[in-house]
């Protein structure tokens, strides 16, 4: 085990490599100078060579590349050309804020999707399956933007429930605060994340729904179900202790995959929520042909993505244990 | 299963129980909305609307500029002009920044000699490239040396003071900013917002407000919508056109809707060999149908434009005519410069070859994407072989027509305080900013006096002969003068006072001098 999570980390770096160098030719290749954005509007050509030379835009391409992959052994990301601060610092400050959305996105699409697939799957047939799998199908084909936008319209213009952007304390503190007797901190932030969690949860929310259901129907069918009942268990027994955890499994590759993809709605949901995440500075960031930091951004993505589906490689063991890992 | 049932219901009742939501602002606290994050909070750097409205609060210049775009005192006092190429100003007595340290002659020779340092990379330092020496006489007295004689020069000195003695020992004034402005910085949460308290060493008094918050919300209608949730006490353009509608009907907003400093027009490319005649691109001006633009398209945000001059300017005249929408008359005159539809299949052509041209513009303004596509089909009904050309900012603007690789152009002004800043480096022979490389010595005369004389009536005649020019050689074709639009909360304990640069000092209770 230990043995194949070295291996599985080691490999990282090969991937990051070959990320680096994608990225780099991608941005190479887009047009966009990132000099000419930042003199703006009074620039003139001379200004423009001027402050190109300086930023080491007009060196060979090898060479920056070879200068970038230098820095990024001692962990240095480069400069950001618009903010002026190090890329690894405004990076690892937007981090917390994105996987603090991410995750509770996913637990909420979990809980919802399981909830949803299981009583579709055991009412088969009936409203609730009906009622189930269109929830599942407005899920998948609504466009994370446009639902954002009616969750704020709905509940935090019309209703007033909550608020309708911005982001609390960070969910570790609003807990800790919690804790110590200040509750309405936790409660904050948790007005702040339910909005952007729902529009982000939605889509992957769909997709589990609908795959819980497809494999709770198959295992139900299964002899070792049959044999569960004949032994007398109750409904709930049988369906939560036997059927559910073989249900599980497909879920649990989805969710690695999925995780790529909440990274990528949070692009969306961050800016529309104002959540002072990773996704709102990607878009900044490309929209300035800010190149260092567009290059940091991506990398950090790609890292996260991998250790992410590493875990759900090492949970898909601990859940199966047909799967051997090695 | 009842159990889990009961928790997800527990979890869900949680999670949609309406909870006190932390918006409740208190009186003195203005938090504003605002489309982009700062990238810099130094003065002579800042190249975004939210870096100018917070340093418009953070620092303070040596003029003001009202929202009649006049230069009056800020922290210079007063000054004099012995002569046109020398500017004298007097600094205010006992002027501090907010941490207390005086502000001096020195601080004001500071700030001017950097910006106006090429490899400061200023990107404002062409506005300034007529001063050849700013010198300190004594602690309060500043003077402007030039090489000819500029009249915008008083509108761009409203740029704030940096503190030299700050800066010069290490202080990053681009992340923690230190002015001589009625706010003071308190904090600046990346990608969130921006925290300002009141300055009670301003020289003008301690404003009413005492606290403002720059609060970052990218999307124009989330925006809006944050607004009417109460998030939000002030929200300005850009908005959509469709959220401008529906907040000026709610009267629990007070709004202001006045013409703004920018224009969106279309750019011919004067140097491609198809638009190199004016009357070629006179005729595709034709085909312009700027009301069903402005009043559709734009519904009715912004105002359908008649010349290179702003409305709002001292040297307008509504006399000036670009060419007017006439579908048959630019088929005339397609006809009359050898462009029929000779082989009857509906595209003009002349010598064999068919009458193609390409309109681009950004994809991030929808409306602009509209207004061209728009376009497109006109063109196309009067028998031009038109396409259109979308790609992002950075890619249209440096990639293509600041190269002049564009044939038609639809893009924006912004920040035009000075007839200058519109025309000169725009439309002057060899001018940095001319795209299209477009060439008239007549005009680059005008426009040279227009910037140089001193004398207000000679700068008007100017300035109207050279855009009544430009309205008929069509190197501009001024589709329209953007809007400024600002929604308030109507309980705000100040008077409020709009400035169509967007900036916030009449929204802060600045005591009136």
């Amino acid at each position: 085990m230990t043995a194949y999570i070295a291996r599985r980390l080691l490999l990282l770096i090969p991937t990051a490599l070959g990320i680096v160098v994608l990225t780099f030719g991608l941005l190479l290749l887009i047009p966009g100078d990132p000099a000419a954005v930042l003199l703006g509007e009074n620039s003139t050509p001379e200004s423009i060579a001027r402050l190109r030379q300086s930023l080491g835009l007009d060196d060979p391409w090898y060479i920056r590349l070879w200068d970038y992959f230098r820095a990024l052994l001692t962990g240095d990301m480069g400069t950001s050309i618009f903010q002026g601060q190090p890329v690894t610092e405004i990076v690892f400050g937007r981090l917390g804020a994105t996987f603090e959305l991410a995750i509770v996105s996913l637990i909420l699409s979990v809980i919802i999707g399981m909830t949803l697939g299981v009583l579709a799957a055991m009412k088969q047939g009936s409203l609730i399956d009906s009622a189930a799998m269109l929830f599942a199908q407005l899920g998948i084909s609504m466009p994370i933007y446009w639902l954002g936008l009616l969750l704020m319209l709905a509940f935090a213009v019309i209703l007033g429930w909550l608020p309708a952007i911005g982001r609390g304390e960070p969910l570790p503190e609003a807990i800790a605060a919690a804790l110590s007797g200040r509750p309405q901190v936790l409660m904050d932030s948790l007005s702040h994340l339910v909005l952007p969690a729902l529009a982000l949860a939605a889509n992957t929310a769909a997709i589990i729904s609908r795959l819980v259901r497809t494999s709770m129907l198959e295992v139900l069918r299964e002899d070792f179900v049959r044999t569960a009942y004949a032994k007398g268990l109750r409904r709930p027994r049988v369906v939560i202790r036997h059927a559910l955890r073989n249900a599980l499994l497909p879920v649990i590759s989805v969710i690695g995959l999925r995780f790529g993809a909440l990274l990528g709605g949070a692009v969306l949901v961050e800016s529309i929520f104002a959540w002072p995440g990773l996704g709102q500075l990607t878009i900044t960031a490309i929209s300035q042909r800010d190149l260092p930091l567009i290059q940091g951004i991506i990398l950090t993505f790609a890292i996260i993505y991998a250790l992410v589906n590493l875990v759900v490689d090492l949970l898909y063991a601990a859940v199966d244990p047909r799967v051997r890992l090695g | 299963m009842k159990t889990f049932l009961l928790t997800l219901g527990t979890v869900a009742a949680l999670a949609l129980m309406p909870m006190q939501p932390a918006m409740a602002q208190s009186n003195d606290t203005l938090v504003v909305g605002v489309d982009v994050d700062a990238g810099t909070l130094d003065p002579r750097l800042a190249r975004d609307t939210t870096a100018y409205r917070a340093n418009d609060l953070i620092y303070s210049g040596l003029v003001h500029l009202t929202p009649n775009l006049e230069a009056v005192p800020d922290l210079a006092e007063s000054w004099e002009s012995p002569d046109p190429t020398t500017f004298i100003f007097k600094l205010r007595d006992g002027l501090t920044f907010s941490d207390g340290s005086p502000l001096t002659a020195d601080d004001v020779v500071f700030t001017y000699e950097t910006m106006t340092d090429p490899d400061f990379n200023s990107p404002i330092r062409s506005l300034y490239s007529p001063i050849t020496k700013i010198e300190k006489m004594d602690d309060r007295t500043v003077k402007f040396s030039l090489s000819e004689p500029y009249a915008p020069l008083l509108s761009y000195l409203d740029i704030g003071i940096v503190p030299k003695k700050l800066v010069e020992g290490g202080r990053d004034i681009a992340a923690e900013p230190v002015g001589a402005g009625p706010m003071k910085f308190a904090e600046w949460k990346r990608g969130s917002e921006i925290v300002l308290e009141a300055n009670p060493g301003f020289w003008g008094g301690e404003p009413t407000m005492k606290k403002v918050t720059l609060k970052l919300i990218p999307d124009n209608s989330a925006r809006a919508q944050a607004f009417e949730a109460g998030d939000l006490n002030v929200i300005q353009s850009p908005l959509s056109p469709q959220d401008i509608n529906r907040l000026a009907a709610d009267d629990r907003f007070g709004n202001v809707i006045i013409p703004g400093l920018a224009v969106t027009y279309l750019n011919f490319n004067a140097g491609d060999p198809l638009l190199a005649d004016p009357k070629m691109r006179q005729a595709f001006a034709m085909l312009v149908d700027q009301e069903t633009i402005v009043n559709d398209i734009y519904q009715g945000a912004d105002a359908i434009a008649n010349a290179a001059i702003l409305p709002s300017s001292w040297a307008y005249s509504a006399d000036i005519k670009q060419p007017a929408f006439d579908v048959e008359g630019a088929k005339a005159k397609f006809a009359e410069l050898g462009w029929t539809d000779s082989n009857g299949d509906g595209i003009l052509d002349k010598d064999g070859a068919p009458l193609t041209v390409t309109i681009a513009t950004h994809s991030e303004d929808p409306n602009r994407i509209q207004a061209v596509e728009y376009i497109q089909a006109i063109f196309t009904q009067a028998g031009i072989d038109a396409k259109t050309q979308l790609s992002d900012w950075p890619s249209f603007s440096t990639g293509y027509v600041l190269k002049g690789e564009h044939q038609i152009a639809l893009l924006g002004w912004v920040n035009i305080v000075d007839p200058d800043r519109l025309l000169f480096s725009q439309l002057t022979t060899g001018g940095g900013r001319n795209w299209g490389g477009y060439s008239n010595p007549q005009v680059d005369e005008l426009l040279q006096t227009g910037r140089s004389s001193l004398d207000t009536a000679d700068r008007i005649a100017a300035y109207q002969a050279a855009a009544t020019t430009i309205a008929e050689e069509v190197p501009y074709y001024i589709i329209s003068y953007q809007g400024y639009q600002m929604f308030y909360d109507k309980d705000l304990p100040v008077k409020v006072e709009a400035t169509p640069r967007g900036n916030l000092r009449g929204l802060i209770g600045l005591k009136s001098d």
